[in-house]
């Protein structure tokens, strides 16, 4: 390969305000063939370039079954993602990828799957919700459990209400601390299982979230009689180049970027730093 | 290609190097401005050293530059236009000391890797190692701890050795072979007696090593097997002064970023060199740091050195037993010294 650090250019064709400091952006790459060759599961990552600030790595945040634009949810946080936010329709960003793993949909099939995301965490279980959806027969009961640490901090609101009128989705959210106005449950993630009839024999778990709420959630659910492999999670790293080099990511001997970043937790506790 | 031996007299090598200035750059250990030793381009033979101190900083920057550019991106009023960097000088790399051989080689095998890395792995093709053996043990080295040196075994295009009066040339590959027929009226076939002189000075020069040693199979399986008590990485840890002077001076060591400079009304992205000590190297946007102490840190380090899972995937240690760490280590807490510790279950306070 000559071209291993070398962008594809793509243009923002859409841009959502999920949150006071986050925003989803539709990305479609400038060349149609450049495109249509571009496949990817759900859960794995792009590195994103905004030209003269680097770039970084962010997950699709969008399903396969929708290739129109590729999306990526992104937090204000740092010199890159300000840059990132300052950018609309038309501007051009890079992308190189995809990344990763992923998700392995097609050992999902026919099983029942339990989602649990926290925060921005969604956004990864965002693109294979919508896989799921998309393909709906294909798929056990559909459980999905988020949470927040407010109202304002939940992301994709009009999808979440969607998710919630559906029949053939069981749908909860919480927030950690409510405000006025927020009449739903308050509490940390896991009060969310206790409103729920979990099946751990027949179920897939995926948690994605901050570290800390993923170590409670995974631990819950390990109690309540899931196998390690059926709980996987996405691990999030420092990351520079995407491809197993730079050693940004490195846990052990194993990459986050490549063998990564998604694990199941019989997987993570043979991860050793 | 069937390796093979040559000698050139003392006298004619400048001929030699100005041979091989005529097709390409020559780059080798000459006095800096501060009278101090560094590999640099020469323009002329009589610039080569023959008789000095290793380098503080290895060749490693003339196939893994500090700054290394991989992406020119151009912009103009509505586009942005990206194309990759490739650098394909042409160069000989002389005298550089087996150490310093072996570790282009283990950053080649890793560049070689899947998926190969393009950008370096033409600057390595286009790169003609001229290695000059060290019949002298240099005071901190321990190569021979690592299967580094004092001779090479192979990782050269050609390997010199001081036989007095001239210098036997083993020649290793096809671009050591270029190099030689640049100028062959000045080599002749090496005869057995200077064969088996190299072969008595190679064994010479294994009974004077330093004091530097380095167990590195026995601190393999403890780091292998996390059977280093965390007690001891924090106490190495505080040591450790986090400079990143182990990483940047370590033949070995190529951890990056990758940052975009301006250049030109445009910008060119880089891979920099990046150290595994600093804080920052893990740290995540959200905060998040998975390695927030100086001992994670430095148990990450020594992970990637000198485990056997990194042994497999590599081939060989992650040290080439220059002596390097030995000398800018501000907290003693180099290669050697860490080995020993690990070894032995203390450090040495």
């Amino acid at each position: 390969m000559s071209d291993l650090f070398l962008p594809d250019v793509a243009r923002i064709v859409g841009v959502a305000d999920e949150t006071p400091d986050t925003k989803t952006f539709a990305l479609r790459f400038r060349d149609t063939k450049t495109g249509n060759g571009f496949h990817f599961l759900p859960g794995q990552f792009v590195e994103l370039s905004v030209f003269g600030y680097g770039e970084a790595p962010f997950c699709i945040a969008s399903s396969p079954t929708r290739p129109a634009t590729l999306e990526t949810t992104v937090r204000r946080t740092g010199q890159l993602t300000d840059a990132l936010h300052c950018l609309g329709n038309g501007d051009e960003v890079g992308i190189r990828g995809p990344f990763g793993n992923g998700f392995d949909v097609e050992a999902a099939r026919d099983k029942d799957l339990l989602f649990v995301g926290g925060g921005i965490g969604l956004s990864p279980l965002r693109s294979l919700i919508w896989n799921v959806l998309d393909e709906r027969d294909g798929f056990g009961k559909v459980t999905i459990l988020y949470g927040a640490r407010t109202p304002h901090d939940l992301v994709y609101k009009d999808e979440l209400k969607k998710w919630a009128g559906r029949s053939d989705v069981e749908f909860r959210v919480t927030v950690d601390v409510a405000e006025q106005g927020w009449s739903g449950t308050v509490g940390v993630v896991p009060v969310l299982f206790d409103k729920i009839t979990l099946h751990p024999q027949s179920t897939l778990a995926y948690v994605c979230g901050p570290p800390v709420m993923i170590r409670f959630v995974v631990r819950d659910l390990l109690d309540r009689g899931f196998k390690e492999e059926a709980v996987i999670s996405t691990f999030e790293r420092m990351m520079q180049c995407g491809i197993g080099k730079c050693n940004h990511c490195a846990i052990g001997h194993r990459y986050v970027c490549r063998d990564g970043p998604v694990f199941n937790c019989a997987q993570i506790r043979e991860l050793v730093e | 290609m069937q390796p093979f031996a040559l000698t050139i007299w003392k006298r004619e090598t400048s001929r030699w190097i100005e041979k091989l200035l005529e097709s390409a750059e020559v780059i080798a250990p000459v006095r800096g401005p501060c009278n101090d030793v560094v590999f640099s381009t020469v323009s002329y033979p009589a610039q080569v050293l023959w008789d000095f101190e290793n380098p503080l900083n290895p060749p490693k920057q003339f196939v893994l530059p500090q700054t290394d550019p991989l992406v020119k991106i151009k912009r103009t009023a509505e586009h942005h236009e990206v194309e990759p960097v490739y650098e394909d000088a042409r160069r000989f790399l002389f005298n550089v000391r087996s150490c310093d051989a072996r570790g282009i080689a283990f950053l080649t095998r890793m560049h070689a890797a899947e998926p190969a890395d393009d950008s370096y792995l033409r600057r390595a093709r286009n790169l003609t190692i001229i290695s000059l053996s060290c019949t002298t043990p240099c005071p901190l080295g321990f190569c021979v701890c690592s299967d580094s040196g004092p001779f090479l075994q192979g990782d050269y295009d050609i390997q010199l050795t001081d036989l007095g009066e001239s210098y036997l040339a083993e020649v290793g590959t096809e671009k050591g072979e270029a190099a030689v027929s640049r100028a062959p009226d000045l080599f002749r076939k090496a005869t057995e007696a200077e064969i088996s002189q190299r072969e008595r000075l190679e064994a010479e020069a294994k009974k004077h090593f330093g004091q530097e040693t380095c167990h590195f199979a026995s601190a393999m399986r403890r780091i292998s097997t996390g059977r280093v008590p965390d007690a001891l990485w924090e106490k190495m840890g505080d040591w450790c002064l986090e400079c990143g002077g182990c990483n940047f001076i370590c033949p070995t060591c190529y951890c990056f970023s990758v940052k975009d400079l301006a250049c030109n009304g445009g910008w060119t992205r880089c891979r920099l060199w990046d150290s595994c000590q600093y804080a920052a190297f893990t740290r995540e946007a959200s905060g998040h740091n998975p390695r927030e102490n100086r001992k994670q840190r430095m148990k990450r380090r020594f992970f990637h050195k000198v485990s056997a899972q990194y042994y497999q995937r590599d081939g060989m240690v992650g040290c080439v037993g220059c002596g390097r760490c030995v000398k800018v280590c501000l907290g003693a807490t180099h290669m050697p010294a860490v080995v020993a510790a690990v070894r032995k279950g203390k450090w040495h306070e």
